[in-house]
């Protein structure tokens, strides 16, 4: 029997809640599988593999416990690493099928209104400084998504060589305070304390970092002429 | 108040019914459309990890979907600009 298996610690809610969600989750999952062996052309078969990943997310959550939590973080990396790398191997595909040189375009709509240039610089602030109070993975997400914003928002563009490198260094360095931290975990564990704040700053610094450079690398792209 | 059950049941039918508006919704065949109707499933994701206590879960759904539909929407327009079949 099942229940034999689960620990005693977790709550009742769940155990009676995990039947009912695990096929909630089934079923978003076979909606999504068979709309993927319908579909034809690949950038609709982009979107739909989104709807997987959320069934994945239901699945996953109807764990229940830390254990849950634990595993939705790197499912939802792995989705949206997997998204931004297929979505460039189709671009890359389909330029190299149209031969033409052809420009890339600058946004589809001219926004040229006073609130896209003043309101992202108080949403950035405010999600950056929400970011940093959350630290860790979450903080870095949404930190970086105000850095995001803020990059997108700008008009003027070229910045310089030297500050794509920092940031890229920042990001580098953070990533050791991170593996630091979780070896100070082993080694000293009466530094607990120091090494939980290394890792969870450490990780903030990265995932911002990175999301930030998606964000200048999409704005160079949109503003070539 | 209401059970907490109610809203477990309530993620699950919008997740379900954001998943069949994805796939036979009206208007899918732009994929523009299709990618904002996957914000109707993904807000049902939302409600279960809250009935759950997923906070941090929840945070980083919201943070990454806002992440992946730039990447989407950035993808559909450069492929309808090299003029692909979309």
């Amino acid at each position: 029997m099942v229940v034999d298996i689960v620990p005693q610690f977790v709550p009742a809610f769940f155990q009676s809640m995990y039947v009912p969600v695990l096929y909630g989750g089934l079923i978003v999952a076979f909606i999504g599988l068979m709309g993927i062996a319908i579909e034809k052309r690949d950038i609709q078969i982009l979107i739909l593999t989104d709807l997987a990943g959320l069934a994945m997310l239901i699945i996953v959550a109807a764990v229940g416990t830390d254990l849950a939590e634990a595993l939705v973080l790197p499912g939802l990396v792995v989705e949206l690493a997997e998204t931004l790398a297929i979505s460039e191997i189709l671009i890359a595909r389909e330029m190299r099928k149209a031969e033409d040189a052809r420009s890339f375009a600058p946004m589809p709509l001219n926004m040229d209104m006073e609130i896209m240039t003043t309101a992202p610089n108080f949403i950035s602030l405010v999600l950056i400084g929400y970011g940093i109070f959350l630290s860790g993975f979450t903080g870095g997400a949404v930190a970086g998504g105000g850095i995001v914003l803020f990059a997108l928002s700008r008009k003027i563009r070229g910045l310089p060589v030297v500050v794509i490198d920092g940031v890229g260094a920042i990001s580098g360095i953070s990533w050791c305070l991170w593996i630091i931290g979780f070896l100070l975990f082993f080694m000293m564990p009466q530094y607990w304390l120091l090494s939980l704040f290394l890792a969870a700053f450490g990780l903030l610094l990265k995932v911002a970092s990175k999301m930030g450079l998606i964000g200048i690398l999409m704005r160079e792209e949109y503003g070539r002429r | 108040m209401l059970d907490l059950a109610i809203w477990v049941y309530a993620g699950l039918a919008l997740a379900i019914f954001g998943s069949l508006a994805m796939v036979i919704g009206p208007g899918v065949k732009d994929p523009i459309i299709r990618t904002i109707n996957s914000e109707v499933a993904s807000v049902g994701v939302c409600l279960v990890l809250l009935s759950y206590n997923h906070t941090l879960a929840l945070l980083t759904l919201i943070a990454t979907t806002v992440v992946i539909t730039l990447i989407l929407l950035r993808a559909v327009s450069r492929l309808e600009e090299i003029g692909a079949d979309v």
